[in-house]
């Protein structure tokens, strides 16, 4: 009896083991081209790109938001009709999670996660996660409100929640200078 | 047999006290690492850098863009000895446009600029064609072969028009210059081998490799052979 139990616990041990490593390893990939997120965002009339140059006091203050300089020196984005669509890559723990956020006149409409490749924290790509930052916007360079984190997501969703900053900073900066 | 015994003992004890000099002068530096600065002291011979294996670096790629060497390591890309940006896919090559190095992927452009900063990577988003083959310069133009045909843009590379064109030159790959090579094998095994570490191999051996241990294991058995000669011809003259 105590062995067949035994058996018994021991195979619902395994399956457990097994869903987990498998739904860990399901979180990483590329859940949407670049193209196809500024096809979905602009339906199919995406507009040609610009860029924003990180230079002197910007540079400083896109560090400031990240945490570390930004690699790069400058960034890409679409702008079409007020709206303004950004692919950002932040590295979560270990390597990079690439985000496509789009911004409406100092706001956030949408935020993706179009790649995943961390082991761990793949659940911010989940709706119910991104749609906390819907209507976000800044307040003295914050985000203006909390977002509820992710037990086990602690580093993506602070990575997440880095580069929505740093969209709406640039959203209001490439506005200001336009 | 007393006399053959010691004879032997003799014999043995010769060659032991060399190894026993060697380990004691070496193992007595160790002691003094730090009073001695083994340990920031750099060793640069060319028989020991190679011996340890450290002598060169083997990029995966190598372009000559003017004045700069472009390497790929692994994921990492490089201008001369410096890392700028991780790269996922196999670098194909690379030109210069005006103040621009343009290194190509399949998949992306990479950007840099000439002292070596990484200014962007343009992707497919960024209108880039896809499935990359190489790149090349017409007339100061960059051109790029891809899978469907060949391309040409202008230096913003944001829009590119198909073409059929004769006397493009391609890039190519180049053999790494001694003098950067150098320097990228400072960067991967650092400044050479210490003293410290040479004397700690001396002293166990490691600097012959597994001979090095074999040797050692041999001299222990000699030590231990002419102190059990010794005990025994010590207990025979006190008997």
């Amino acid at each position: 009896m105590n062995r067949d139990l035994l058996k018994k616990y021991s195979l619902i041990s395994l399956a457990v083991v097994l869903f987990m490593t498998a739904f860990s390893v399901s979180a990483r990939g590329i859940y949407q081209t670049d193209e196809a997120f500024l096809a979905e965002t602009f339906k199919e009339q995406t507009p040609k790109s610009q860029v924003v140059w990180l230079k002197g006091d910007l540079r400083k203050s896109v560090a400031d938001i990240l945490g570390h300089n930004y690699v790069g020196l400058r960034i890409r984005y679409w702008h079409k009709e007020g709206r303004k669509a950004w692919i950002l890559e932040e590295i979560g723990k270990e390597r990079p999670i690439t985000f496509g956020i789009i911004t409406t006149e100092d706001k956030v409409e949408k935020v993706k996660v179009l790649a995943f490749r961390e082991s761990r924290g793949g659940e911010i790509r989940y709706p119910a996660f991104t749609q906390q930052f819907t209507d976000i916007k800044l307040s003295d360079d914050k985000l203006d409100r909390n977002i509820d984190g992710i037990s086990g997501a602690t580093l993506s969703v602070r990575a997440m929640m880095a580069v929505v900053t740093l969209a709406l900073y640039l959203d209001k900066f490439t506005s200001q200078s336009s | 047999m007393n006399r053959r015994m010691r004879s032997l003992h003799r014999t043995v004890g010769a060659i032991v006290a060399l190894f026993v000099m060697l380990l004691a002068i070496t193992g007595v530096l160790l002691n003094h690492t730090t009073e001695l600065e083994l340990d920031q002291r750099y060793l640069t011979w060319d028989w020991l850098l190679e011996h340890y294996g450290v002598a060169t670096v083997e990029a995966d790629a190598v372009f000559l863009l003017e004045q700069n060497v472009i390497s790929q390591f692994s994921n990492q890309l490089f201008v001369d000895a410096t890392p700028v940006t991780s790269v996922q896919r196999p670098v194909l090559g690379g030109v210069v446009l005006d103040d621009l190095m343009v290194v190509a992927t399949d998949d992306a452009l990479i950007l840099l600029s000439l002292d070596g900063e990484f200014i962007e990577r343009m992707g497919s988003a960024a209108g880039i064609p896809a499935e990359i083959q190489n790149i090349g310069l017409f007339h100061g133009d960059p051109v790029i072969q891809t899978r469907d045909g060949m391309w040409r843009s202008d230096f913003l590379l944001d829009q590119w028009e198909r073409i059929s064109l004769e006397g493009i030159g391609w890039s190519t790959p180049q053999p790494m210059p001694d003098s950067v090579e150098v320097e990228l094998a400072t960067y991967f095994h650092g400044k050479g081998i210490t003293v410290e570490q040479l004397i700690l191999d001396i002293h166990n051996g490691h600097i012959v490799d597994r001979f090095g241990v074999w040797l050692l294991d041999a001299f222990a058995v000699l030590m231990i052979f002419i102190s059990l000669t010794g005990l025994w011809m010590w207990g025979r003259r006190t008997r």
